[in-house]
């Protein structure tokens, strides 16, 4: 069997962001690039998954990256993963939500999988449309928020969380899934793992080899950003000692009446 | 893109306050865009949600309350927004930023050809250009957005963004076509788990807590009481959901939800960057916290230095008193 996951490689999302006023991007220079932590939860089920059907299953990783930070992934490799591919093109610089998953799409359609697990939120842009864009493109069955996943004959067993409780969901492989965060913490990467990884291979892709039929890249995107700006400042926080807990709750009790909450 | 079309979510019948609040800010984006704003609403119980919609500003309500909506994961929904939208025509489509909004949006946009603005709080209209203002990067900036004029626009929008004002309904309640009977993602089986609460994202008021309350029990013993004073809901940092204090669908931050309140109440919290990101962008802040260096402070409008076992219930005492109902 093999498995595909997908993972986008994110600024630390403990470092403080910046935009660069010209080209209205994320200033990656300085700031360490990661593994989307949502993605690491993917993998996670990824390597379950391949420790339970055993056998010859591969869980190889696909990126869309630039190539300076394809060796990101050797982490991912290092908790287990078999090999990586990623797709990198200068043309492909400035993709809205459209043109990245289209163009992941047409990626991921020649590495050929029974299973593509997507991580369900991406830390930098947050809009979640990945995975049933990628799903849509690629005409697979989506199930998503998955908390545990059965594999038998081919079929999928899926418990996924919903605002409030859980639903049991089959369908057929080939399928996409993505992983709730109660799915269950990502590995550590092993001293073996890591020493092993360096071995693995991390596979280019560009686009010259995808025939695509449409544009990719600020060209290809069907939305533009026009211009971006820091929040709307809080005004300066007030602090109160309170020893005595009556003075604290008649503190609180005066703010919530004045913003007028009580 | 002239008209608005919103997806009215719903749960076999049980209706989310998201939806009135799309409804009421489409009739708006309608009349500056110079269109009609319509809504779809299907699956079982559409009938009723239907009805609710009614009052709402609305020109049209597309409806079907076929019950395989239920019987699969989302692809139904998919389908009959599609032929909703083809209906309609090139319009902006509001959907709820929840978990299944986000699902529905991302293969929508792909069927549509859709550009697509995620987790919007505000828009702007210039003739036929609609601007979606949303925060980015866990909140550190907001943009600004356009989508391109004369294609499908989706906008997945925040819970809280907007008023719902239920006035000035004259709709036509219309039937859908009946879609595909059958899809791949068959779901088995429904079950709720929870006490049928307030949806944290949807909650006017979130009272969250932290590490600092030790334990599961002053969840039920102080949070719930003073969220319930407020009409609220409990929330918690991924500390207390980690410890299996409380489900992981309280957790609010960048792994937990994102949620915007008119006000926001933090006890116990450190305030560490993974959990502002999911919750700064709320109305008021105000946190209780022992340490006042916690980093909570440096975001909040009213950080109280003290014990929350005893503040706590006394604050909501205070309120109750305020209400009438002291006991
Ligand atoms: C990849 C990643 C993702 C993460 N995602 C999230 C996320 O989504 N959400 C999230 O919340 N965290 C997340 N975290 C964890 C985050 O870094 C913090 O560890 C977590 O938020 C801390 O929770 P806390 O504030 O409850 O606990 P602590 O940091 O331990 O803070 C407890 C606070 O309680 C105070 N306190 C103690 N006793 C009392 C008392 N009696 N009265 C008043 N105050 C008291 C203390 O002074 C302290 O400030 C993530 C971390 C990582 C690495
Ligand atoms: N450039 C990318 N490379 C690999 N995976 C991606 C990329 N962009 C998005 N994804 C996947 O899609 C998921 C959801 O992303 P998003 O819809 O952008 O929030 C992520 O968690 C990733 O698994």
């Amino acid at each position: 069997m093999k498995i595909v996951v997908t993972m986008k490689l994110v600024p630390d999302p403990n470092a403080e962001k910046k935009i660069d006023p010209q080209t209205k991007r994320l200033v990656r220079t300085g700031v360490e690039t990661v593994l989307n932590p949502y993605d690491e939860y993917a993998l996670e089920a990824g390597l379950q998954l391949k420790e339970r059907v055993g056998g010859d299953t591969r869980v190889t990783i696909f990126s869309m990256a630039p190539d300076a930070l394809k060796e990101t992934l050797r982490r991912a490799l290092a908790m287990g993963a078999d090999d990586a591919a990623v797709l990198s093109d200068p043309a492909l610089e400035g993709s809205d939500v459209w043109a990245t998953a289209y163009a992941m799409a047409h990626a991921l359609r020649r590495l050929e999988f029974d299973l593509l697990i997507v991580g369900g939120l991406t830390d930098d842009s947050s809009t979640g449309a990945v995975p049933g864009a990628l799903a849509e493109h690629l005409g697979l069955p989506c199930i998503t928020n998955a908390r545990k996943i059965e594999l038998a004959d081919r079929t999928l067993t899926i418990e996924r969380e919903t605002d409030v409780g859980y639903q049991t969901v089959r369908a057929p492989l080939p399928a996409l899934l993505t992983t709730a965060l109660t799915f269950g913490e990502p590995r550590y990467a092993s001293l073996k793992g890591i020493m092993g990884a360096k071995k693995k291979a991390i596979a280019s892709i560009g686009l010259a080899e995808l025939s695509l039929d449409s544009a990719v890249g600020s060209d290809g995107s069907k939305t533009e950003i026009e211009s971006f700006a820091p929040p709307a400042a809080r005004g300066q926080g007030k602090t109160v000692e309170a020893p005595d807990a009556a003075a604290g709750a008649s503190a609180i009790f005066d703010f919530l009446r004045e913003r007028k909450f009580v | 893109m002239k008209n608005v079309l919103v997806y009215a979510e719903h749960r076999q019948g049980a209706t989310r306050k998201v939806t009135f609040e799309l409804a009421t800010q489409a009739r708006t984006l309608a009349d500056s865009l110079g269109g009609k704003a319509c809504a779809v609403v299907v699956g079982s119980g559409a009938g009723a949600i239907a009805q609710q919609l009614a009052p709402y500003p609305l020109d049209a309500i597309y409806c079907n309350e076929d019950s395989q909506v239920d019987a699969f994961l989302l692809d139904p929904v998919v389908d009959y927004l599609e032929a909703a939208a083809s209906l309609v025509g090139a319009s902006l489509i509001l959907i709820p930023n929840t978990l299944s909004g986000r699902d529905i949006a991302g293969r929508l946009m792909v069927k549509l050809r859709a550009g697509i603005v995620a987790d919007v709080v505000d828009f702007e209209i210039a003739g036929e250009s609609v601007v979606c203002v949303s925060p980015k990067l866990g909140g550190a900036i907001t943009t600004r957005c356009a989508l391109r004029p004369g294609e499908f626009g989706i906008a997945t929008v925040r819970p809280n963004a907007f008023q719902a004002a239920a006035s000035g309904g004259t709709a036509k309640i219309e039937q859908l076509p009946t879609a595909r009977r059958s899809y791949a993602a068959a779901i088995d089986n429904d079950v709720e788990e929870g006490t049928g609460e307030l949806a944290l994202e949807e909650a006017p008021v979130v009272v969250a807590g932290g590490r600092g309350l030790g334990g599961p029990e002053p969840f039920e013993t102080l949070l719930k009481p003073l969220a319930r004073a407020l009409g609220g809901a409990v929330g918690a940092s991924r500390a207390a959901a980690d410890a299996g204090w409380v489900p992981y669908s309280l957790q609010i931050g960048q792994t937990g939800k994102t949620v915007t309140p008119n006000l926001y109440i933090a006890v116990g919290i450190s305030g560490a960057i993974q959990h502002k990101v999911g919750m700064r962008s709320s109305g008021a802040i105000v946190a209780i916290n022992k340490d006042g260096a916690a980093p909570i402070g440096e975001f909040s409008d009213l950080l109280v230095v003290g014990d929350a076992f005893r503040i706590v219930p006394e604050l909501t005492n205070l309120i109750e008193k305020a209400k009438g109902n002291a006991t």
